[in-house]
C-alpha cells in the first residue's frame, strides 16, 4: 500500500483501482479480528490478504466443526421437531 | 542497497582490505582467539566457545569491539575453519580463504555487532534456515545487538543443535569462491547499506522486513507449516529485508528449490521471495515433519546452501552485476544520477516482489472463495469481504443453533418452533449484530425475500431472547426482556404465522444470507414501535396484523 499512488507515471486506470484496492483491503482489515486491534497503519496489503486467507480457513473449520456438532445434536432430538428442522437448515 | 565496497570501506577505518576487515568484524572481541558462538539457549543469548563449548552469557555489547588485531583472529578463525571443515584449501590463497570465511559468514545469521562467522555458522547451520542465514548475514551488522535475538530465534526456530563450524564443503567452496566474492559484494553492499542507514532506518527496515517476512512465511500453501513458520518470521525478517530481497530471495529460492522436494517447495516455482518463504517455512516444516534427519540437516542445509548458492550466485550475479555496474558507474562519475537509477532499480525490484507476493495471496484467496469467477482485484476483494462476512454470520448462526437445541423450553410445544427460531434469531441479532441489527432477519429469510422493512418484524422477536437464553446469552436489551408469559404470548402469533411456509431458511448458504443482508435495512425505531402493539396482542393467528404488516423473512420463517 505504499507507492502505488505515488507512481504518477503509471496508467491512470491502475491508480484508480489501486485506491479501490486500498479501500477494500482496509475493509478487510476491519473484518479481521487480529489486525483490527493492532495499529492499522503499518499493515501491508500482503499481510491483510494472508490474514484473510487464514481467517477464512479457520472459519471453514469452525463451520465444519459446528456442522458436526449440530448433526450430532440432530440425532439426539426428535427428527420431526422444529428444532430438528432448524438444525438441518443450519447444517445445510 | 547501493553500497558497494566503497561504502563498506568507508566504515572500516583501517587499511586492511575489506574482506579481511569483514573478517575482523566477524571476530568476537573475546580475549581468547577461539571462536565464540552466539547461541540462543533457554531464551537467553549465551556465548559459547566453539572449542570448549563453554557457555557464557553474552553481554549485549560485548561483540562490539571486534576491532581486535584482525590478522591473528583471522588466522585462528581460518584455522578453526580448517579443523571443522576439514579442508581449508584456501590457506594458499589468503584472499580466497578469507573470502570463504566471508562466504561462510554469508550464511551466518545477522549479527549486528559481530560478524563472527563461527557463532553465526553454528547458529545457522544447525538450523535448516540456512537460506535465511545468507540473507540475514547479508544484512550488514547494525551496531546494535538487538538483532542477535533474531538470529537466535532463527536458531531456536529450527531447533537445531549448534553445529560445528559451517561446513562449507571445500570442494564446493572452490567452485563457489568466485561467486562468493560476488555474494560477498552483495553482503558488503547490504551490510554497508544497512550500516549506513541509521538506527531508525534499521528498525524501520527490520519492521518492514518483519512485515514482509510474515507474509512470506505464511504462504497460503504452507498452511500446515504455518505454525512452524511462525517461528520463522524473525528469520525471514532478515531475509526479506528490503535491500536483501534480491540476494536472499535468490539464494533462498535456489536453496528451496534444491532442498525441499516436498510440497513445500512449490514456492520454488515462484519468484525468489516466494521461494525464500517456502524454503524458510519448509525447513521448519520439514524439520518438524521429520525429526530424524536432524543430524543430517546441518549437512543437508549446508549442501543445500551450497547448491543453492550456485544457482543463487548465478542469479545474484545478475543482480550483483547490476549493483556493481551501478556502483562502478557511480564511482566513475560520482554523480547522483546513477545512484538514483540504482535506487530506482532496487525499488522496482522490491516493488515487483511485493506485487508478486500480493498477487500470490490474491490467488490463494480466490481459491478459498467459492463461486468466485472475478478476475480483477477489486471485485475479488469485494467478494472476499462479503464472503467473510457471511462466513462469520454463518458461524454465529450455527453456534447459536448448537446452543439452541438443548434449550428446549418445556411445555411450550406449539411455540417451540417459533420460539426456537425467534429465540435463535433474536439472540443472534442481539449478540452478533451490535452495530447493524439488520442483517439478521433478512438472513433468516434467506431465500432472498426482499425486505426493506424487515426491521419491522424484528422487534416482535426481540423479547424472545429473554426467555430462553437468559442463561446462555446476556440479555441483549433489558427493555426487550419480557416476562415469560408475555414472551409466550408473543410467540403465539409468531408460531402461528406461517407454518406452511418454509420456515427454516437455509442459513448455511452464505451467499443467500448475503443477499438478505444486502437487502436488509434495519429500522430499530420502527421495530420498537412495532413491538409494542405486537406484545400487547398475544392473540394468535396468521392474520396477526403486526406481523403480517411486516413483510419480512421473519414472517416467512415462522
Amino acid at each position: 500500500m505504499s507507492s502505488r499512488r505515488s507512481r504518477q507515471s503509471s496508467a491512470g486506470v491502475s491508480r484508480i483501482s489501486d485506491d479501490q484496492i486500498i479501500e477494500l483491503v482496509s475493509k478487510l482489515r476491519q473484518l479481521l479480528p487480529e489486525i483490527r486491534d493492532r495499529r492499522s497503519d503499518k499493515v501491508s496489503a500482503s499481510k491483510v490478504l494472508q490474514e484473510t486467507c487464514n481467517y477464512i480457513r479457520s472459519l471453514h473449520r469452525e463451520v465444519d466443526d459446528l456442522s458436526e456438532r449440530l448433526s450430532q445434536l440432530l440425532a439426539t432430538i426428535d427428527a420431526d421437531s422444529a428444532e430438528a428442522a432448524i438444525i438441518r437448515s443450519l447444517i445445510m | 542497497m547501493n553500497h558497494c565496497i566503497p561504502d563498506f570501506e568507508m566504515e572500516d577505518h583501517s587499511s586492511i582490505p575489506s574482506i579481511s576487515r569483514l573478517n575482523r568484524f566477524k571476530k568476537p572481541s573475546m580475549p581468547e582467539d577461539e571462536i565464540m558462538e552466539l547461541l540462543w539457549q533457554n531464551g537467553q543469548v549465551v556465548v559459547q566457545s566453539q572449542n570448549q563449548r563453554s557457555l557464557k552469557k553474552l553481554p549485549p555489547i560485548k561483540f562490539h569491539d571486534a576491532d581486535q588485531p584482525g590478522s591473528k583472529e583471522i588466522r585462528s578463525s581460518s584455522s578453526h575453519h580448517q579443523q571443522q571443515q576439514q579442508q581449508q584449501q584456501s590457506v594458499t590463497d589468503h584472499l580466497f580463504m578469507q573470502e570463504d570465511e566471508t562466504a561462510s559468514w554469508l550464511h551466518y545469521p545477522l549479527s549486528d555487532a559481530n560478524f563472527d562467522k563461527d557463532f553465526c555458522a553454528d547458529l545457522l547451520y544447525p538450523s535448516s534456515s540456512t537460506a535465511v542465514a545468507p540473507c540475514a548475514t547479508s544484512t550488514a551488522p547494525p551496531p546494535s545487538l538487538g538483532r542477535v535475538p533474531q538470529l537466535l530465534v532463527l536458531a531456536s526456530a529450527t531447533a537445531m543443535a549448534p553445529a560445528p563450524r559451517p561446513p562449507i564443503p571445500p570442494t564446493k567452496r572452490k567452485g563457489l569462491e568466485s561467486t562468493r566474492i560476488l555474494n560477498f559484494v552483495n553482503f558488503s553492499k547490504h551490510r554497508t547499506a544497512r550500516a549506513e542507514q541509521s538506527g531508525p532506518s534499521n528498525s524501520k527496515s527490520v519492521v518492514a522486513r518483519e512485515l514482509t517476512v510474515v507474509d512470506s512465511c505464511d504462504t497460503p500453501a504452507m498452511d500446515p507449516e504455518s505454525g512452524a513458520s511462525q517461528a520463522m518470521p524473525s528469520c525471514t525478517e532478515e531475509a526479506s529485508g528490503g535491500d536483501n530481497n534480491n540476494t536472499c530471495a535468490n539464494m533462498s529460492g535456489a536453496i528451496a528449490a534444491n532442498t525441499q522436494s516436498a510440497g513445500a517447495s512449490l514456492g520454488a516455482s515462484k519468484d525468489n521471495l516466494a521461494t525464500c518463504e517456502v524454503m524458510v517455512t519448509s525447513s521448519p516444516g520439514a524439520s518438524s515433519a521429520s525429526a530424524e534427519p536432524t543430524a543430517q540437516k546441518p549437512v543437508q542445509a549446508e549442501d543445500r546452501k551450497r547448491k543453492g548458492r550456485e544457482p543463487d550466485d548465478a542469479e545474484c550475479h545478475s543482480e550483483d552485476a547490476e549493483f556493481e555496474s551501478a556502483d562502478k558507474k557511480k564511482q566513475s562519475r560520482g554523480s547522483t544520477s546513477t545512484k538514483r537509477s540504482r535506487a530506482a532499480e532496487v525499488h522496482n525490484l522490491s516493488e515487483r516482489r511485493r506485487r508478486d507476493r500480493i498477487n500470490e495471496k490474491m490467488r490463494a484467496l480466490q481459491e478459498l472463495i467459492p463461486r468466485c469467477n472475478k478476475s480483477d482485484k477489486a471485485s475479488m476483494l469485494d467478494e472476499a469481504i462479503e464472503y467473510l462476512k457471511s462466513l462469520q454470520l454463518q458461524v454465529q448462526m450455527m453456534s447459536m443453533g448448537c446452543g439452541l437445541v438443548p434449550m428446549m423450553f418445556p411445555g411450550v410445544k406449539q411455540y417451540m418452533p417459533a420460539m426456537g427460531m425467534g429465540i435463535g434469531m433474536g439472540m443472534v441479532m442481539d449478540m452478533g449484530i451490535n452495530r447493524p441489527m439488520m442483517p439478521f432477519p433478512n438472513v433468516l429469510a434467506g431465500s432472498g425475500l426482499p425486505t426493506a422493512p424487515s426491521a419491522a418484524h424484528l422487534d416482535p422477536r426481540f423479547p424472545m431472547p429473554a426467555f430462553h437464553m437468559s442463561p446462555q446469552v446476556p440479555a441483549p436489551d433489558p427493555s426487550r426482556l419480557q416476562p415469560n408469559n408475555q414472551s409466550d404470548a408473543m410467540l403465539n402469533p409468531l408460531g402461528m404465522q406461517n407454518p406452511n411456509q418454509a420456515r427454516i431458511p437455509n442459513f448455511a448458504d452464505p451467499y443467500q444470507q448475503y443477499i438478505g443482508l444486502h437487502q436488509m435495512q434495519l429500522q430499530p425505531p420502527q421495530c420498537r414501535a412495532m413491538a409494542q402493539p405486537g406484545s400487547s396482542k398475544p392473540s394468535t393467528g396468521k392474520g396477526h396484523e403486526n406481523v403480517e404488516n411486516h413483510p419480512s423473512g421473519w414472517s416467512i420463517i415462522f
